[in-house]
């Protein structure tokens, strides 16, 4: 007789979603369904009728975390509809920030699953903001590659943010020989770094692989070996940077896309029947609760092939390195194993980049309403946007992002793993549920609790 | 450098109506010729994740932290307020995508100087997309420059004087420089 758990909101990731876990009387998962609860806001009407310049821009905003991903697939589904090559120089730009995006992206994530992982030989489970060693050096290191990362970003980009130097047509500044020499400076000394930090990293993982239990909540779990397999296939366009419908040979197919609704893939109405008060932060969904994820997920079912497919690190590995490691520790080990890449394709770049040349294409076509599709790997996956361009006006925009490919395939994932231990398989998918909502609120009765207005 | 001495971080979304706030103001400072010492940022949604879990350790210490966001005290549209991060119980500074793996801001203030300004939004769409500030919102722009040029201790007459324009005589009339300042020079 299977019993329903829900973990609401899910954590340590970004955005929000939720767990609806089936489980046996051994609490194993008999079926998951990981889902987003973020609204859908609409950003593909909002892009009708504004100018190809600007739809990136806005597409950047819709996320605070892949705002470069977004920025350049953005740009390049534009460049792909209205047909514009864009020079050398500027594709070597664009190239070095997404190594810096991913660098940075990678190094945070740590962050985020750290907590779950023991101090290797030991049952001391790793708080990356304590002051002891040895975690403090490994949070100096990760901190750092973080910092590198945002520079090289911000250099590059013009901002640490919201990337505002690529524009259609390339890039609008190249960048100083003497900010290339910073930049060199930067990626070497993070290539040492890099290095390190994936060699503690994966240790740690693999031994989290061979215990035979973590504690949840104060419970004791068993650490099943399969934790977070699934039989699905993997998507990736390339190993670093992407691939758009200019390439001579497009590594992406939109007609082997198709969706389906959430009515069509999650499970009906369901009620909570057991819950874990103890579960960390607040506990699971009390008993008695109704969850209902076909009616309450948020984002359609992509489909590659007719099956849901997992995009990021392993994908990339998988399609371009032959790696085989599955599982949730597979997956982050992959993740673990491109960080020295970014580095080296900084410094790759570099050598060359020519600062002299001319970053912008001679001529931008203002676009006859062809499709065109940019899909650009994103820390977290494929992120694939889609354009149609008439006059230098946007007529049809889609976004594709990393998570929405993997909250189905991290939804099979679950099955057979222990559900306390089911944020650790979402978690090493590095979720990046898209959100935007932001704002400061005093308190839930809005009291006024600064005295000092001004004006 | 990522950071300096000041930072200001303008926080918040353009795609929801007032919310979009921080970026507006980040985008008037942006004209101005600002001490050295001092950095602006667009933050939009990453500051809890790109910046403030960075300060603590950066490179060049960051002695004081400005951030400008729309704030719900409760007060008319438009109305602007200071907060210290104490003002702010322990998880209210509701940050979708990264406030509740550390909380930023409550480590950070016990070796930063930092003030919130905020601004009493008219209309944040929470739902769909919306561009642009409401009037109420758009005329607290000037005003809240203003109060950072206070904070930071710059003689703001002499900086609008600089820059030749009348920056904050009423919203709206600025001819400054647009802020585009891409490929930083190191």
């Amino acid at each position: 007789m299977s019993k329903v758990v829900e973990i609401s909101p899910t954590t340590r990731h970004e955005g929000h979603s939720k767990l609806v876990l089936k489980v046996n009387d051994e609490g194993i998962v008999e079926r998951g369904d990981w889902l987003s609860i973020t609204p859908v806001r609409g950003v593909e009407k909002l892009a009708i009728g504004k100018t190809m310049e600007q739809v990136p821009k806005i597409a950047s905003r819709v996320c605070g975390i892949c705002p470069i991903a977004h920025t350049l697939a953005g740009i390049e589904a534009m460049e792909a509809s209205i047909g514009c090559e864009i020079p050398e120089d500027a594709k070597l730009l664009r190239y070095i920030l997404q190594c810096a995006n991913r660098m940075h992206s990678h190094a945070i994530h740590n962050i985020l699953s750290l907590p779950d992982m023991y101090i290797p030989g030991t049952d001391v489970k790793i708080n990356p903001f304590t002051k002891e060693e040895p975690v403090r050096s490994v949070a100096l290191r990760i901190q750092r590659l973080r910092e590198i990362g945002q520079t090289i970003g911000e250099i590059v980009g013009g901002e640490a943010i919201h990337p505002s130097n690529p524009r259609v047509g390339g890039m609008y500044k190249n960048i100083t020989p003497r900010a290339k020499a910073k930049l060199y400076d930067l990626a070497k000394e993070s290539r040492v770094l890099a290095q390190e930090q994936m060699e503690f990293m994966i240790a740690v993982f693999r031994n989290y692989q061979n215990r035979d239990w973590s504690e949840v909540g104060g419970v004791e779990v068993p650490i099943t070996k399969d934790l977070g397999y699934h039989n699905q296939g993997y998507m990736a366009t390339a190993p670093v940077y992407g691939s758009s419908s200019l390439d001579e040979t497009p590594m992406w197919f939109p007609d082997r896309f198709t969706e389906v609704r959430p009515w069509d893939w999650y499970m009906g109405e369901v009620e909570i029947d057991e819950a874990d008060p103890n579960y960390p932060i607040g506990g699971t969904t009390p008993v008695g609760n109704k969850a209902w994820p076909q009616m309450e997920a948020c984002t359609g079912v992509p489909l590659y092939d007719g099956q849901p497919v997992e995009v990021g690190p392993r994908a990339r590995l998988v399609q371009f390195k032959n790696y085989d490691e599955k599982g949730a520790m597979g997956l982050q080990i992959a993740r673990q194993m491109e960080f020295p890449e970014t580095a080296y394709g900084i410094i790759d770049a570099l050598d060359a980049l020519d600062t002299s040349g001319s970053v912008l294409a001679d001529e931008i076509p203002q676009g006859d309403g062809s499709f065109g599709w940019a899909a650009n790997e994103a820390p977290r996956g494929t992120d694939v946007h889609m354009a149609k361009v008439k006059d230098g006006r946007v007529e049809y925009f889609g976004m594709l992002v990393p998570t929405t490919w993997n909250f189905p395939t991290c939804s099979r994932a679950l099955t057979g793993a222990p559900w306390r231990l089911a944020e650790v398989i979402m978690r090493a998918y590095d979720p990046c549920v898209s959100c935007a909502t932001h704002m400061l609120v005093i308190d839930e009765d809005k009291r006024l609790v600064a005295q000092k207005l001004i004006q | 450098m990522l950071f300096r001495e000041i930072v200001i971080a303008g926080c918040g979304n353009p795609l929801f109506a007032d919310d979009g706030f921080g970026p507006a103001v980040v985008e008037e400072l942006q004209k101005l010729q600002l001490p050295d010492n001092v950095k602006v940022i667009d933050a939009g949604l990453g500051a809890p994740h790109f910046l403030f879990t960075l300060m603590e350790d950066a490179e060049v210490p960051v002695k004081k932290l400005i951030i400008i966001d729309t704030a719900d005290f409760g007060a008319n549209p438009g109305d602007v307020t200071k907060l210290r991060p104490e003002d702010l119980p322990p998880g209210t500074y509701r940050d979708a995508h990264s406030w509740d793996l550390s909380e930023p801001l409550q480590r950070l203030k016990d070796v930063i100087d930092i003030t919130i300004i905020g601004c009493q939004p008219k209309r944040v769409a929470s739902h769909e997309f919306e561009l642009g500030l409401t009037e109420e919102v758009e005329g607290a722009i000037p005003k809240t420059v203003r109060i950072v040029l206070e904070e930071i201790g710059v003689e703001y007459g002499a900086t609008i004087n600089h820059q030749g324009t009348h920056l904050w005589a009423s919203p709206g009339e600025t001819t400054g420089d647009a802020g585009e300042n891409p490929g930083e020079k190191v």
